[in-house]
């Protein structure tokens, strides 16, 4: 195996939730606030997916007060606490840039009723070989 | 030769990644394989100080007739001589062969250097430099060679403006723009004139790069930023000449939670 590759699964965590490209997911965020940590909700839909490895992170994005905010978040740094999925979207793209130029009701995707299979960890889900032919177990 | 007088190492170079520190802090690393290296030479200012002493050579000092007997010529100067990653004897020349021997090894190496020291050294030949060396070392110099880009323009190779796009401008778009004056007051393109050029594949230093951690069982050393080179490039690595005073002022980014938290409460530079 590649030794960069190796160094980096030491440094990765074990398990990353389970989640894909137009998923609505709440990240929850470590934030310092003097000498407290707390979590911080940031809920949105995932709009992609990027890097590889210890690199891998998602860009969710939300609705603001009418404005779009979209935030990066790598998914192995200590600070991203979790990842729940709130719902699952089914969506044809890797990336769902067109939302940005969506508003309202056009903005919305089209919910997976069950008809994919999940956890859909595999080639390029991020998550190491033993975590991804575990979590079809813990499911 | 630079004036830094301590023994580094010779590395290798792995590639990069990031990896995340206690506070969440994302570091660019570079991982750099760095050693063992054997000590094939040790080179003293003066014949008597020679851990072998009067060694008389048992060359032929290039005359024809026989061999002959004198005693080893001083090297003038100090230094240890490294040499790093196993080359196959059958790739190595004779006189490589027999410098390696000396030092206990039946193969060759392919990357050797030498660092000149102030001082004798305490190493002797066959012993082996591991990047535990390093341990105490904050920040190090990192010289290599870098990437060759071929024949480059003057944008890639010396930063110069690009040209306007549009407003008039045809075909000159990444060209260089005036060369030199005109009339009775030029001498020509001056010298040293900037132009076009093959370019990369030069010996650079990186200095001061941040030691971020030491993995001592593989023999690997993580480097906070970029080194020159591409992926397996040979690399020197060298105690920092720059002022480590500067050290204690900057903490950087490898430290300790207590540390973290003292520089939080102060506020970020």
């Amino acid at each position: 195996m590649n030794i960069l590759h190796q160094l980096e699964l030491e440094h990765m965590k074990a398990e990353i939730p389970d989640f894909g490209i137009g998923d609505t997911v709440d990240v929850h965020y470590l934030i310092k606030e003097g000498d407290k940590e707390r979590v911080q909700l940031f809920s949105g839909t995932v709009i992609a997916l990027a890097g590889s490895g210890i690199r891998r992170n998602a860009t969710v994005r939300r609705l603001v007060a009418g404005e779009g905010v979209e935030r990066t978040f790598p998914l192995h740094s200590p600070r991203v606490a979790n990842i729940t999925v709130r719902d699952r979207g089914i969506v044809r793209r890797a990336k769902l840039y067109y939302l940005r130029d969506r508003e309202g009701k056009a903005t919305r995707l089209k919910p997976n009723l069950g008809k994919l299979q999940y956890p859909r960890s595999g080639k390029g889900s991020g998550l190491s070989k033993a975590a991804a032919t575990d979590a079809p177990a813990a499911e | 030769m630079t004036a830094s007088a301590t023994l580094g190492i010779l590395g290798k170079k792995l590639g990069m990644t990031q990896i995340f520190q206690d506070d969440g802090t994302c570091v660019p690393v570079t991982v750099v394989q760095a050693g063992p290296c054997r000590v094939l030479q040790v080179k003293m200012a003066t014949a008597a100080e020679h851990p072998e002493g009067h060694r008389t050579a048992s060359a032929n000092g290039g005359k024809k007739r026989g061999k002959q007997s004198r005693p080893r010529a001083a090297d003038g100067y100090y230094a240890v001589q490294l040499g790093f990653d196993d080359k196959p004897a059958r790739l190595c020349s004779k006189p490589e062969l027999g410098a390696t021997k000396k030092a206990g090894l039946e193969h060759g190496k392919r990357f050797v250097r030498e660092f000149r020291l102030d001082q004798a050294p305490t190493e002797k030949p066959g012993e082996d430099i591991t990047v535990a060396a390093l341990t105490d070392v904050q920040h190090v110099d990192v010289t290599g060679i870098t990437k060759g880009r071929g024949w480059a323009g003057t944008i890639k190779r010396w930063g110069f403006s690009r040209q306007p796009t549009s407003h008039g401008n045809s075909v000159n778009h990444r060209t260089a723009g005036g060369l030199g004056r005109n009339m009775s007051i030029s001498k020509g393109v001056p010298k040293g004139k900037r132009m076009a050029g093959h370019y990369g594949v030069e010996k650079v230093t990186v200095q001061r790069l941040k030691v971020v951690k030491i993995d001592a069982e593989r023999n690997l050393i993580y480097l906070h930023g970029a080194v020159p080179g591409h992926y397996n490039g040979y690399l020197v690595l060298r105690k920092t000449v720059k002022n480590e005073r500067l050290v204690a002022d900057k903490p950087g980014l490898v430290i300790k939670n207590a540390a973290a938290k003292a520089m939080a409460t102060k506020g970020r530079k």
